[in-house]
């Protein structure tokens, strides 16, 4: 007989609540969130800091300050502070000039010193705030402001591997990898600003974007880059503390379940005297409870004996504050308006950063729109654009795709072939009606093709007319028209198709006639505009 | 002496004196130049990690501990050609004042074996009291290596705290900690001295070079004064005194009359608090410091029984820790504790930092740390290194109960410069007799307290 075995019963089917508000019953939440700095180095020592790349090869980046080896030292790795400071002034968070380390003792495995350096007396900034919109984060509130507590530099702890141990009755075994230990956070504390679920996953969007911008962390919450923990309290529920939420969906799911729980308990009076502060986990269908307030350890936080104050002057933060990119909203709203008048889907993808890509990152991207916008512009007779799509669509649905069909690097393609200025220019000539659109399209990938067979190294000054001629793909310029509806009348006739034609006449199917002109532009090889045939096939069938 | 009759002789006066914890055991372990220059032949007190031997810290925790590194002092001594005759005998991580709290049995004086040698650095003063060593090394958090070259009658000196790197020295309490150099000449203090006296970019508590450069500007001008001027803190004027020790003491003071030095007497009122602000920081910062032995890395683990049981880490591994070491972990545990970290630690801060204000008053240079504006103009404070001669070991260890303050007391005259990180150095005034005289200057002006000692003591 064959068994399954599992610990875990394999379907579990629970009503998640949908997290409605109910009349009366207020949802208040606070976030804390632990953010992964990819820094170099680790947060005390030279250790390399990678903790998800040497997933498979355990304790291997750890020097002998990370195993708290008796007479080792920390000594700060000042990339930490500098992305903190990123992030603090971009949250418009007061920096200390002068934050100090603090030591929070427990015991656990994870924690090969017994104790984490953390900063609890003097955190790094205090205040600030990020701000949600219905315009860009989806919220019901035409504006909202989640108020940021502090920020304070931490390290992480090491890995913890849960396993049955093989030895009979020798109880449950945790492995440790270190490769963790000592990794630089930083945990943000919000104020419990939150009164709908939608701005805390507003907020954790805008966050995670805001981190990636920074170039700060790679701001994967599956990973576990960032790890947020929230409390929620519903009116005057003692607050509870919500933890191991893994990814967005459980923290949403959590704080509903959460919501109704909390207002269940309100409603029947079950909360009594014995109620209290405490943490719940979220086992992916409910929470419970971890530990209440009575088993809270004292950490005992004491100020760090040897680590010296981090000391900044003004002068380090407005330096900081230059190199910063622009606030993401602000960003998009510029492209929306004059001169670009993007849309908000486009204007989007130029600013924020949803994952790392090897080939361009949004603030390239945005830089090389801005570059060839303005080249076009400035190449204009009048310095107007009657076409202001031309640019953007070009390069959004055109030249990006070729990159990532080719793989080049946009930045390569900028210097060595392809110039904003260049592209202009080949925008012009695309305008001009020299060419026809789809030939465009084509020399364009043709272009881009022969470059990556070249290796992407000979940098090329490309000249389009010449190519354009070379190729033999220069629009007709002086069309005789009767040649074009003799044409037109032979490919319809050729086509033999009365039902289409019946039905492009009729209306019922406009769109038809976009086949027709694709068979003329084959005729044509391309060398015709598009909307010439369009027009000629409109007049003989008497369509308008 | 060569090399190898010195390393012929180790295990008898081991025998005597139970002075180290492991030393090198053959002759033939010897470096291929088997006589190093005079004063190069070394002993590490066993709290220092080292490559070539075992880093016990006298801990039946650390055993058999070893550690993959040389701390900074190690490798300094090493390249500078010294050579090093083994680790010694402590009171368990640096705690305890007379030598008597070790798993490897009590240090005996070589004044006299039925003494203690004080501590907790009690190994290193005896390997050199009995000559077995040119010099050693040893730790300072309250007066340890003072305190033991008084009972043994040679020159023990404490830097200023962050001159000598503490890379490599496992922490009792970080910012009391210094490593401190033990010879029964000054010469000798001032060549190992010159020898450690460097930055370590691996301990954030080193001195930067920038600083160490405005200290030799300070030493310079030490110079302007051809006769300096000496004050005597009536706080140390203790009516419980032994007599022999008061003696010696006036003793010195008539000859500095002789030689024409001004003596002042100066008041420095926060002594009085001295003991308290120590016992409350101190063991705080030793009970986070030892909070890494748990067994899982290194160290001795119960492998009987589980690392957690009902909730409750390690307790099991760390039972392994010595009864002193115990007490000191929950003294300290108690003063950081939420409620008391208000109450007793930040005190203790804020009366640490009023007793350096005072102190940088009193003295003619400014503190380069602080720089707290002078009002006086002092250059040495002087005072007794003990309040008497070392009990015998059989006085305390067969003793029924007795009460540890009594042990506390020892490091009156010792533990203020600790706090404040001043240099100090106690000096065998009276040749031969377990006390010293602990003369002490400005922070970083060591090389000006060094060059006082051998101008005034012969």
């Amino acid at each position: 007989m064959l068994r399954l075995k599992s610990l875990i019963p394999l379907t579990i089917k629970r009503r998640i609540s949908n997290g409605n508000p109910i009349e009366g019953f207020e949802l208040t939440c606070g976030l804390e969130i632990h953010t992964q700095l990819n820094t170099t180095n680790k947060l005390f020592s030279r250790s390399v800091n990678n903790p998800f790349e040497s997933i498979s090869s355990p304790n291997v980046n750890t020097s002998y300050f990370d195993i708290a080896l008796p007479g080792t030292q920390p000594i700060l790795n000042y990339e930490a502070v500098l992305f903190a400071l990123k992030l603090a002034l971009s949250l418009n968070s007061t920096v200390n000039l002068s934050s100090q380390f603090d030591r929070k003792h427990y015991f656990y495995g994870d924690q090969p010193q017994g104790y984490q350096i953390t900063q609890h007396y003097h955190p790094f900034s205090k205040g600030g705030y990020l701000r949600l919109s219905k315009e860009f984060d989806e919220i019901k509130e035409l504006s909202k402001e989640i108020r940021i507590t502090q920020l304070q530099i931490e390290q992480d702890t090491a890995r913890s591997l849960y396993h049955q141990s093989s030895q009979q009755n020798s109880g449950e075994e945790t492995l440790i990898d270190l490769n963790r230990s000592n990794v630089p956070l930083i945990e943000l504390v919000t104020e419990p600003d939150f009164h709908d679920i939608l701005q805390v996953k507003a907020f954790i969007k805008k966050y995670q974007n805001l981190v990636r911008q920074l170039k700060i962390s790679t701001g994967d919450l599956e990973a576990g880059s960032i790890r947020i923990d929230v409390n929620v309290s519903v009116n005057e529920h003692p607050r509870v503390e919500l933890k191991n939420l893994p990814n967005t969906s459980s923290i949403i799911n959590a704080i509903k379940y959460e919501y109704e729980r909390q207002v269940n308990v309100l409603k029947n009076n079950e909360q009594d005297s014995s109620t209290v502060v405490e943490t719940r986990g979220w086992d992916g269908s409910k929470t419970t409870v971890l530990r209440s307030k009575e088993s809270t350890m004292d950490y005992r936080y004491m100020a760090d004996p040897e680590l010296p104050p981090i000391a900044l002057s003004s002068d380090v933060l407005s330096e900081v504050a230059k190199t910063l990119s622009k606030d993401a909203d602000d960003c998009i709203r510029e492209l929306m308006s004059n001169p670009y008048n993007l849309s908000k889907k486009d204007a989007r993808i130029m600013t924020i950063q949803n994952d790392f890509n090897e080939l361009y990152n949004n603030e390239e991207l945005r830089v090389y729109y801005i570059d060839t916008f303005n080249a076009y512009k400035g190449s204009t007779e009048d310095n107007e654009i009657s076409d202001p799509k031309i640019v953007v669509s070009w390069i959004l649905h055109e030249l990006l795709g070729n990159l990532k069909k080719l793989q080049i690097p946009l930045n390569q393609l900028s210097q060595n072939i392809l110039s904003p200025k260049k592209l202009a220019s080949f925008l012009n000539i695309v305008h001009g009606g020299v060419i026809s659109n789809s030939n465009a399209k084509q020399l364009l990938f043709h272009i881009l093709e022969e470059y990556k067979l070249g290796s992407c190294k000979e940098p090329k000054d490309i000249d389009f007319m010449i190519l354009i001629k070379k190729y033999d793909l220069e629009v007709t310029k002086n069309i005789d028209y009767n040649t074009l509806e003799a044409d037109c009348r032979e490919i319809i006739e050729t086509l033999n198709n009365p039902k289409m034609i019946e039905s492009i006449k009729s209306g019922k199917k406009k769109n038809s006639i976009k086949y027709l002109v694709g068979l003329g532009m084959r005729k044509y090889q391309g060398k015709i505009q598009a909307q010439e045939l369009e027009t000629m096939f409109k007049k003989i069938l008497n369509v308008k | 002496m060569s090399l190898k009759s010195i390393i012929t002789k180790i295990p008898t006066v081991q025998k005597e004196f139970n002075i180290f914890t492991s030393y090198i055991e053959n002759s033939t372990e010897c470096p291929a130049d088997s006589s190093p220059a005079s004063g190069k032949i070394g002993a590490i007190k066993d709290n220092i990690a080292t490559k070539d031997f075992p880093t016990t810290c006298a801990s039946d925790i650390l055993k058999t501990y070893s550690s993959p590194f040389d701390a900074t002092v190690v490798s300094l001594l090493k390249g500078s050609g010294a050579v090093i005759i083994g680790k010694t005998n402590l009171d368990e991580f640096g705690m305890g004042s007379l030598g008597l709290h070790t798993t490897f049995g009590p240090v005996r004086n070589p004044l006299n074996k039925d003494w203690c040698v004080g501590g907790s650095s009690s190994g290193s003063a005896a390997a050199v009291s009995c000559g077995i060593a040119d010099f050693a090394l040893g730790t300072d958090t309250g007066g340890s290596v003072r305190l033991p070259s008084a009972y043994s009658a040679i020159y023990g000196f404490k830097p200023s705290y962050g001159r000598i790197s503490r890379w490599g020295v496992i922490a009792f309490a970080q910012s009391l900690d210094t490593v401190g150099i033990f010879a029964n000449n000054i010469d000798t203090i001032s060549g190992i001295f010159r020898i450690l006296d460097q930055h370590d970019p691996r301990d954030p508590t080193s001195l930067s070079v920038e600083t160490r450069e405005s200290i030799k500007d300070q030493s310079v001008k030490f110079k302007d004064r051809s006769k300096l001027k000496i004050g005597i803190p009536k706080e140390f004027v203790q009516s419980d005194l032994a007599p022999e020790i008061k003696e010696s003491f006036m003793l010195y003071i008539e000859t500095l009359l002789e030689k024409d030095y001004e003596i002042y007497p100066i008041s420095l009122p926060s002594i009085k608090d001295s003991l308290s602000v120590y016992y409350t920081l101190a063991p705080a910062e030793a009970a986070s410091n030892l909070s890494r032995y748990d067994g899982i890395r290194y160290g001795k683990r119960n492998s009987t029984k589980p690392d957690i049981v009902n909730a409750n880490f390690f307790t099991e591994s760390r039972s392994y820790f010595g009864q002193e070491v115990k007490n000191r972990i929950i003294l300290g545990n108690y003063n950081l504790c939420s409620d008391g970290y208000k109450n007793n630690f930040i005190k203790a801060q804020q009366l640490r930092v009023q007793m350096i204000n005072q102190f940088d008053k009193i003295f003619r240079f400014k503190n380069i740390l602080t720089n707290n504006k002078p009002d006086h103009d002092i250059d040495i404070l002087l005072c007794p290194t003990n309040l008497s001669p070392p009990p015998p070991i059989n006085s305390i260890t067969h003793a029924p109960k007795s009460n540890p303050l009594h042990e506390y007391m020892n490091d009156i005259f010792t533990i203020p410069m600790s706090l404040a990180g001043l240099p100090a150095i106690s000096v065998p005034f009276s040749k031969g007799k377990p006390y010293g005289i602990q003369i002490t200057t400005q922070y970083g002006n060591d090389e000006a307290l060094l060059k006082f000692v051998k101008e005034t003591v012969l």
